[in-house]
């Protein structure tokens, strides 16, 4: 629940700050980026650009005060004072120029916005008290929301939160309910709260599938005429919902590391016209092609990364957007995973510069590499360590390094050589292990039994360990029979 | 060298002396010689013994010599008169100042009484036991062959839990003589007969056990020792015993000698149990296991004193010493050659030699299967490929698992015909058919094999 900007470092800390390179070989365009969003998200991505990537960080800050003006959040241009502080205290760009100088912060237009703000919280607060002690329930409900959407505006997401949450006592019909529940979630997307996703994704279905099952009946009615496009239309709007659910369950999934269940949801988004205003405040569609992919890559068998994401006639039109994303997959189905790790290198700036993604990369890029290595393994029975990493591009300690670790983990059944450097199958004679595994539980079985056995007897005499009536014992403690391991 | 102090003229005085219900009841110790030596119904005399004067006198009449000074006990034969025999050899070595049996009388007895007669008084026979181990007193070590001869020839066999077991047990470990108690350990307990020892008590199952693990584990048969503790562990409880939780910490240690890494406790382990052993540093111990000795000292010394005073301290030398073990077989699955240097960084041993030797030794003891080339270099091949199977191996495995099936039918059969049974069957049938059913009648051998895993 706790929404606090220097929340927004927290992933990177740990790492070396602004190391993100933007040149030739990691290219970045920051207008062509940041042009497929709108809203607030446009100042919260380029804030987080500030402070990762010193280099952009002044164009980034002049894109940012174009829009600034536009939002009703006092406090935003006090963040992007922060992070544009970071940047230039990280030291890697010389001669930056300082703030005021780029962003001509009028503070007259601040405390307008702030009267203003106030003005209409005290009428918002007003409304919804008429309405409450006039006991008239729609009408409740509305003040709520608004009342919400104007902390959600203001960029005080807790409290917008608790309008939200309100609502839920004041809501009459399953749409409110669904309504409802969009709001939290956009709500918790865009403040990057993810641990309650889950619960109103619960929340949201049962309500959907109640409103469409009411639309549905409703059309049965007097217009039967008129039900084939209706069931067409409800079809189209149930769509608009569970594709949200859908992008909200996926970033819950992904905020918990289980990139398998991310990349699920994240296939099964519908068009991305029904993701409505959600393109662009929150995400574009090109985010939703790099997420998908990346984690389906990282988590999933060959087979349903081609069923799921290459047969996916849907997200075709997601991975349309970042011709990258293309040549990544196609690059990997064909086995060239050097290839594969060059895009990712490549466009690691763009992966590291996204929001969401940001704290991700290295994870999903490690998983991706232990796959790519495990599947290039799969057809020989052995090779040579040195052609193993000439094709992956490492260094044949870093590449043995990877190799061991996998074979701890049981992802690849082979062994190393190392005077010869080679890596070799495990040659398994499946018979022989049949009849050791054969013999080995036939053993286990009879002391099992034998042990049941005597166990059964023992309930049968009622010989049971009980509390003891009196604390005496009649033997020895068992320490002093211990002491024979002493000697 | 019969009946010559016990005439036949006091035969006939307990008519005038006695007016208990008894009517020719002895009532003198020469008077029940006579009766002994005369009477050759079992049944006859057992009643008679246990009826032998009021209930707080008869030890001492019963441990005391003849008027003429003679010992009874030479006047007796061991086989053809155990019943007395053993009552009065029992009380003589219970009862504080009797004249002492000879040494010779009790393996005497021990080696040739009659089971038969001997089974109709179980509680002397658990009276003898404990007063030879108590006579012995500090040479304990001459209890060791007279119990161990009761113990072979009291029970029907060997599968038998008796009182004697525990006792015997302790009397072996005390006296470090291991390999006494081996041909006892090996036949495994299968069976309880409260007829055999009515007086049996949890702590003798828990006692026999946990003291045939440490004799295993003393022996370094760590298979069966683990088997010892894992009984220790599973004894049915409502509250754990300390000797349980002794046992798990013991069982632990074992699996790591044994398997390089502790097993889950059992299913059938106590909960409380469990709870207070995840509490205590074996668990962490254990959890760590196995890294290299440099690793593991400074995790075992935190908690040297409390291993010292629980008298595991031996065990976990044991332990740690072969961890290096443990991590070259680990690196046999990981890598195919190594050299020895390489070996010896991995596992934290600071000479080739060391580790040449090492490997040397778990290639004799059949750890692994490896090789070391005069270069330094060791080859290591996969274990599981080279087993193989003889023919007799596979049928001797066939024919146990057959015996075991077929051991299981019949106690299914058994269970069948009791009362208990039959009622509750019979109850859940009226209940409710279906689901009960499937589960009471699938106690098939065949289901049997298969429900364990």
């Amino acid at each position: 629940m706790e929404i606090d900007e220097p929340e927004l470092a927290g992933p990177s800390k740990g790492k070396k700050q602004a190391t993100i390179p933007v040149d030739d070989a990691h290219p970045f365009d920051l207008e062509a980026y940041i042009s497929s969003y709108n809203g607030r998200t446009i100042v919260d991505r380029l804030s987080w650009i500030i402070q990762q990537c010193p280099t952009l960080a002044p164009q980034a800050l002049q894109i940012a005060m174009v829009h600034v003006p536009r939002l009703r959040d006092p406090n935003i241009a006090t963040m992007l004072l922060h992070a544009y502080e970071q940047a230039v205290a990280s030291g890697v760009q010389e001669n930056m120029p300082s703030f005021v100088e780029l962003s001509k912060v009028d503070q007259t237009w601040i405390d307008e916005l702030n009267r203003r703000n106030s003005e209409d919280r005290v009428k918002l607060e007003v409304e919804l008290k008429t309405y409450s002690s006039n006991m008239i329930k729609e009408s409740i409900r509305m003040a709520h929301r608004d009342l919400g959407e104007f902390f959600r505006a203001t960029g005080d997401y807790q409290s917008a939160l608790k309008q939200y949450q309100k609502l839920r006592d004041v809501c009459t019909t399953s749409q409110h309910v669904l309504d409802m529940c969009l709001s939290v979630l956009e709500l918790l997307i865009e403040s990057r709260n993810f641990n309650i996703i889950t619960s109103y994704v619960y929340k949201a279905e049962p309500a959907l599938d109640a409103t469409s099952n009411m639309l549905r009946n409703s059309n049965q009615g007097p217009t039967a005429t008129a039900a084939p496009p209706g069931r067409e239309k409800i079809a189209a709007e149930r769509e608009k919902v569970q594709s949200k659910l859908d992008l909200a369950t996926a970033f819950a999934h992904m905020a918990q590391g289980t990139y398998d269940k991310a990349a699920t949801y994240l296939l099964k988004i519908g068009s991305i016209k029904s993701l409505g205003h959600w393109i662009g405040t929150l995400v574009s569609a090109s985010d939703i092609a790099i997420y998908g992919t990346l984690c389906a890559l990282a988590s999933f068998h060959r087979s349903s990364i081609k069923a799921q994401l290459l047969d996916n006639p849907t997200f075709a039109v997601y991975i349309e957007q970042e011709p990258y994303i293309r040549e990544l997959i196609e690059a990997y189905m064909a086995s060239k995973f050097k290839t594969v790790l060059e895009i990712l290198d490549r466009y690691s700036t763009r992966h590291f510069l996204d929001l969401y993604l940001t704290s991700h990369v290295v994870n999903l890029t490690n998983l991706i590499r232990s796959h790519a290595l495990v599947l290039y393994f799969q057809p020989f029975t052995s090779i040579k360590l040195e052609s193993l990493s000439t094709a992956f591009g490492w260094t044949p300690e870093y590449l043995e390094q990877q190799v061991v670790a996998l074979i701890q983990a049981g992802e690849i059944q082979a062994r190393v050589d190392k005077q010869n450097k080679i890596l070799k199958a495990r040659d398994i004679d499946q018979r022989a292990v049949l009849f050791t595994r054969a013999m080995k539980a036939g053993k286990d079985m009879q002391a099992t039994n034998r042990k049941l056995l005597l166990r059964m007897r023992l309930q049968q005499a009622e010989l049971i360990v009980k509390p003891p009536k009196t604390s005496q014992q009649t033997t020895a403690h068992p320490n002093e029979l211990g002491a024979a391991f002493d000697q | 060298m019969s009946n010559t102090a016990a005439g036949p003229s006091t035969a006939t005085s307990p008519s005038t002396t006695n007016t208990n219900a008894q009517q020719h009841a002895p009532a003198t110790l020469e008077e029940l010689l006579h009766f002994l030596l005369s009477e050759q119904e079992n049944s006859a005399v057992q009643q008679t013994l246990k009826n032998f004067v009021a209930n707080k006198n008869r030890d001492s009449i019963l441990a005391s010599v003849l008027a003429s000074g003679q010992d009874p006990l030479d006047l007796l034969h061991p086989e053809t008169n155990t019943l007395g025999f053993l009552y009065i050899l029992s009380a003589r070595l219970n009862v504080p100042n009797a004249p002492p049996p000879q040494l010779a009388a009790v393996e005497a007895f021990c080696r040739s009484f009659s089971p038969t007669q001997a089974r109709l008084a179980p509680e002397r026979v658990t009276a003898l036991a404990k007063g030879i181990v108590h006579a012995s007193g500090d040479n304990l070590k001459f209890a060791v062959a007279p119990l161990r001869d009761l113990i072979t020839r009291y029970p029907p066999n060997m599968s038998y839990l008796t009182t004697i077991h525990p006792i015997f047990l302790n009397a072996c470990v005390s006296t470090q003589n291991y390999t006494s108690a081996l041909p006892i350990l090996t036949s495994p307990i299968l069976n309880i007969d409260l007829h055999l020892s009515p007086d049996l008590h949890y702590n003798d199952n828990l006692i026999y056990h946990y003291a045939g693990g440490i004799v295993f584990g003393a022996l370094k048969r760590w298979t069966e020792a683990e088997e010892c503790f894992e009984i220790v562990v599973t004894a049915p409880n409502q509250v754990p015993s300390a000797l349980q939780a002794e046992g798990l910490k013991k069982l632990t240690l074992v699996q790591l000698i044994l398997h390089g890494k502790a097993l889950p406790p059992p299913k059938f382990t106590n909960s409380v149990l469990i709870r207070q052993f995840k509490n205590s540093p074996y668990f962490n111990f254990a959890k760590g296991y196995p890294r290299t000795i440099a690793k593991l000292e400074p995790l075992v010394m935190k908690d040297e004193e409390l291993f010292k005073t629980e008298r595991n301290w031996g065990l976990i030398q044991q332990v740690i010493s072969r961890a290096p073990r443990w991590l070259i077989k680990r690196l046999t699955h990981i890598y195919l050659t190594l050299g020895l240097s390489d070996i010896a960084s991995q596992i934290g041993v600071r000479s080739e030699d060391e580790v040449r030797a090492l490997v040397l030794d778990m290639v004799d003891t059949g750890e692994i299967i490896a090789s070391i080339s005069a270069s330094g270099t060791v080859t290591f091949s996969d274990a599981a490929s080279q087993f193989s199977y003889s023919k007799e191996e596979i049928d001797q495995a066939l024919a146990l698992a057959q015996e075991q099936s077929r051991l299981l039918l019949q106690l299914e059969r058994e269970m069948n015909l009791s009362k208990e049974y039959i009622a509750k069957a019979l109850k859940h049938k009226d209940e409710a058919w279906g689901a009960p059913d499937e589960e009471m009648y699938n106690t098939h051998s065949g289901g049997g094999w298969g429900d364990d895993f």
